[in-house]
C-alpha cells in the first residue's frame, strides 16, 4: 500500500529524517490520514544486513559526512539513531523541566523552564512507552538481569542506593507487537539483529506504509527548505541517490535531523527574507547545544563477570538524579550499565603499556557503567556553518563549538567517585573512571522550545515561532537536558506534535 | 638482526617514505609488499605494537600480523603512512646508535615515553589498538568471543550466570 506522491503535490507534510523524532511524527500523522513524504539521507537496511561487527555496521549506518568538532554518533540510515541507540528509556523528572526555577543562580548558563505542563508530558510518556515496549511499563516485566547489572545492583545497594531497576529499556522483555523478546545477543549499538530493540526501521516506518498515506524516500539528502512570498515554507530541496536535485512541495515541513543536520538545514536555507536562516530571528538556531554529562567506569572484579553477554545497557540507578546542591553541582545524573568490546576497553582506559592492557588481560572479569547527567545550556555551545568549507554535496560543513560547563565537570567527578565506591565495595582490584574518548553524545538543544520567542526557536509544540508551518521534531527542541537519555522524550514530544499538527490542519491554521 | 632483515627493514622505511608522497596504485602496491614483509615477526612495527599493548599470552606472530594489518589499513592514506614513518624515525632518533629496534627494552620504552606527546604517537598507537583489539587471536586469548548472533545470543549461554555476588534485596 506504499503510496507515491507527486513532487508537485503541495498537500503533503514533508518530514526530514526517519529516526526517533521523524519516524514517529511521520507515522502518527499517517495514522490520522494525513499524507506524508519522509526524506531520509540513508539507505534502508534489512535485519539480514545487521551483523555483530561494529566497524562494519558503522560503515553501513554511521554518518560520515565532513564535520568540524567532536563525534556526534549520528546515523545515516532509515531508522536514524534508533538503529544505534542502547534503548535506555527513563523519563525526565518534573524538576528537570523547570531548570530555571529549580537550579537558581547557575552562572554562565541559559537555563529556561519548559513551556509545557509536565502532567501533559506524562500522558505522552505513557503513549511513547506503550509504543516502544519499554520494559517494566504497560504490563511488561522488567528486563532480565544480566551479569553486569547484577554487579551494579549489588554494589549500589552496598553503598546505600535503593532506586535500582533493570526496567525502562525499549528492548522487548517479552514478545510484543510482532517483535520478539531480547535474546541477549549484545551488539545493541550495531543494530538489533532480531528487532527486539525498538527502532523506527521496523516499527513506525512499515506501520506508516500500511496506512496508504506515507511515502519513504531513502537516500535523499536534503539541501534546503524553500518558502513562498508570504514567508511560509513551501517545499524541500533534496538530492536523490543518483545525484539529481528535486523539490518536493509541502503544506508543512517537520525537521528531524538529529540536531546537527537540523541546524544545518535551517541555517543553510537563508534567503533575502530570512538572511540568518529559517526560524532564526531570535539568533537562537544552533545555540544552547547540549550533549549531556558523559562519564564511564570500568572495574576489574575479583571473579568472572563476562559483561559482554547480553544487552549492552540493561539497568539503571536513579539515586543521584535528584537536584541536591550540597554535592557541589546543579541537577543530577544516572548510573547505567555498559559493556564494551576489547577495542573500546583500550580506547576508554586510554594510554598505553601494562596499565592499559591489564584491563583487557582481565576482560572476563570486567564490570562497567555509564554516567549520564544534566548538561546546562550555554549560548556559546553552538552549531554553526563553516564560512568557507563545503562538503561533497556542496553543503557548508557544520562546526560544533562545545566546552563542558564547570557544573558538568564537578558532576562527572562526583559520579566517577561514586562508581569507584560501587565497585570497590565488591572487592574490585583495579578501577578506571573518567570522561573517556569522545565516542558519542546525546544531541539536544539548538532549536529549543520557549514561552518567549526571544529565548528560543519553537513554541511548546515544536512549531517555530517565526513560521507557522515549519516544525522541529527531534531533540533540538529540548530546552534543558535533564539526566535522562533523550529518545523516550523525543518520541513523546513527536506524538504530541502530531496531535497538534493534525488539529492545526483541521482548523486550517496551517 | 641479520643483514637480510636489516635490508628488509630499510625497504619498509623507503616504501613508507615513497608512498607517503605518492598516490594511487603505486603507493598501494608498495604497501601490499611491505605488508607481506611485515608478517615476519622480527620487525620494528610488531615490536612497537607489543610494547604499546603488551599481552603475555600473545605470541610475536600475532603482533606481526597486527602490524601488517595496520600497514594494510594505511594503503590508501598517505597521511597515515607519513605518521607511521615519523613515529619510526623519531624513535630511532631517541636511541644511541640511531636504531630503536636494536636497542634493549628499557631504552625502547624510554624512547616511546620521550615521544608520546608528539602527534604521530597517538596516531600510530590508535592504529595498532584497532588492529590488535579486533584481531581474532587476541580475542581468543583474552576471552572475548565476538559475534553471538549465530549462536542465538547468550539467553541460554550464561548471560546471568554470575554466582559470587552477595545477596541483594529485590
Amino acid at each position: 500500500m506504499t503510496r507515491v506522491f507527486d513532487r508537485t503535490d503541495s498537500s503533503v507534510v514533508v518530514v526530514i529524517g526517519s529516526g526517533a523524532g521523524g519516524g514517529t511524527v511521520a507515522n502518527e500523522l499517517a495514522q490520522k490520514g494525513i499524507d506524508v513524504v519522509c526524506l531520509e539521507a540513508g539507505k534502508r537496511l534489512t535485519l539480514a544486513e545487521v551483523v555483530n561487527d561494529p566497524p562494519t555496521m558503522d560503515e553501513r549506518m554511521g554518518w560520515h559526512d565532513e564535520r568540524d568538532g567532536k563525534p556526534v554518533w549520528l546515523c545515516k540510515t532509515v531508522g536514524g539513531t534508533t538503529m544505534r541507540w542502547s534503548g535506555v528509556s527513563p523519563r525526565f523528572e518534573k524538576h528537570e523541566t523547570q531548570a530555571l526555577s529549580t537550579y537558581d543562580g547557575l552562572e554562565d548558563t541559559g537555563l529556561i523552564d519548559w513551556p509545557l505542563r509536565f502532567e501533559e508530558l506524562e500522558h505522552y510518556y505513557d503513549l511513547a512507552e506503550d509504543k516502544m515496549g519499554v520494559s517494566g511499563t504497560h504490563g511488561t516485566p522488567a528486563s532480565a538481569e544480566n551479569n553486569n547489572y547484577k554487579v551494579l545492583k549489588a554494589g549500589a545497594q552496598k553503598i546505600g542506593y535503593s532506586r535500582i531497576t533493570s526496567g525502562r529499556m525499549s528492548i522487548n522483555s517479552v514478545a510484543r507487537h510482532g517483535r520478539p523478546a531480547c535474546r541477549q545477543i549484545g551488539f545493541c549499538n550495531s543494530g538489533c539483529a532480531i528487532g527486539a530493540k525498538w527502532s523506527t526501521l521496523y516499527t513506525e516506518i512499515p506501520a506508516a506504509e500500511k496506512t496508504g498515506h506515507f511515502e519513504l524516500r531513502s537516500e535523499c539528502m536534503v539541501m534546503t527548505i524553500n518558502h513562498d512570498k508570504a514567508g511560509r515554507v513551501s517545499g524541500v530541496v533534496y538530492k536523490d541517490a543518483s545525484g539529481t536535485m528535486h523539490e518536493q512541495k509541502a503544506r508543512a515541513v517537520c525537521v528531524a535531523g538529529n540536531v546537527v543536520e537540523t541546524t544545518r538545514i535551517l541555517l543553510n536555507s537563508a534567503t533575502s527574507k530570512y538572511p540568518t536562516g529559517l526560524a532564526n530571528s531570535s539568533d537562537q538556531v544552533g545555540r544552547n547545544y547540549m550533549r549531556h554529562m558523559f562519564g564511564f567506569a570500568l572495574a576489574i572484579m575479583p571473579k568472572p563477570v563476562n559483561f559482554h553477554r547480553g544487552a549492552r545497557q540493561s539497568g539503571l540507578v536513579y539515586d543521584e538524579q535528584d537536584h541536591n546542591p550540597e554535592r557541589g553541582f546543579a541537577g543530577g545524573y544516572l548510573f547505567e550499565t555498559l559493556s564494551l568490546d576489547p577495542l573500546n576497553v583500550a580506547a576508554f582506559v586510554g594510554g598505553w603499556g601494562p596499565g592499559t592492557s591489564q584491563y583487557n588481560d582481565s576482560y572476563t572479569h570486567l564490570a562497567g557503567l555509564f554516567l549520564v547527567g544534566e548538561d546546562p545550556p550555554q549560548a556559546d555551545n553552538r552549531i554553526r556553518l563553516h564560512p568557507d568549507r563545503k562538503d561533497h554535496n556542496g553543503l557548508p560543513v557544520p562546526v560544533l563549538d562545545y566546552t563542558d560547563h564547570a557544573n558538568t565537570i564537578a558532576m562527572r567527578e562526583h559520579g566517577v567517585a561514586r562508581a569507584r565506591a560501587i565497585y570497590e565495595s565488591l572487592g574490585a582490584a583495579e578501577f578506571w573512571g573518567g570522561e573517556g574518548p569522545p565516542v558519542g553524545c546525546h544531541n539536544m538543544g539548538v532549536a529549543r522550545m520557549s514561552a518567549n520567542p526571544e529565548d528560543g526557536v519553537t513554541n511548546g509544540w515544536g512549531q517555530t515561532h517565526d513560521i507557522d508551518n515549519l516544525f522541529v521534531s527531534d531533540g533540538s527542541v529540548i530546552p534543558t537536558s535533564g539526566a535522562a537519555n533523550p529518545t523516550l522524550t523525543i518520541v513523546a514530544l513527536a506524538i504530541r506534535q502530531a496531535d497538534y499538527i493534525a488539529e492545526q490542519m483541521k482548523k486550517r491554521n496551517i | 638482526m641479520n643483514n637480510e632483515t636489516t635490508s628488509r627493514r630499510r625497504f619498509l622505511v623507503s616504501a613508507l617514505a615513497i608512498s607517503s608522497v605518492a598516490t594511487g596504485a603505486f603507493a598501494s602496491s608498495l604497501l601490499r609488499e611491505s605488508a607481506a614483509w611485515a608478517k615476519d615477526p622480527d620487525n620494528p612495527l610488531a615490536r612497537l605494537a607489543r610494547l604499546l599493548f603488551p599481552h603475555a599470552a600473545l605470541p610475536d606472530s600475532v603482533y606481526a600480523d597486527v602490524a601488517a594489518r595496520a600497514l594494510a589499513m594505511t594503503a590508501d592514506n598517505p597521511e597515515a603512512q607519513g605518521l607511521l614513518l615519523a613515529a619510526e624515525q623519531a624513535l630511532d632518533a631517541q636511541v644511541a646508535g640511531g636504531d630503536w629496534y636494536e636497542a634493549d627494552e628499557e631504552a625502547q620504552l624510554a624512547a616511546m615515553e620521550a615521544v608520546q606527546g608528539e602527534p604521530f604517537f597517538p596516531a600510530a598507537s590508535n592504529l595498532f589498538m584497532f588492529t590488535l583489539y579486533t584481531h581474532e587471536e587476541c580475542w581468543k586469548a583474552i576471552g572475548y568471543p565476538g559475534s553471538s548472533r549465530e549462536y542465538g545470543g547468550y539467553l541460554e549461554r550464561g548471560f546471568d550466570d554470575i554466582d559470587w555476588l552477595p545477596e541483594t534485596a529485590s
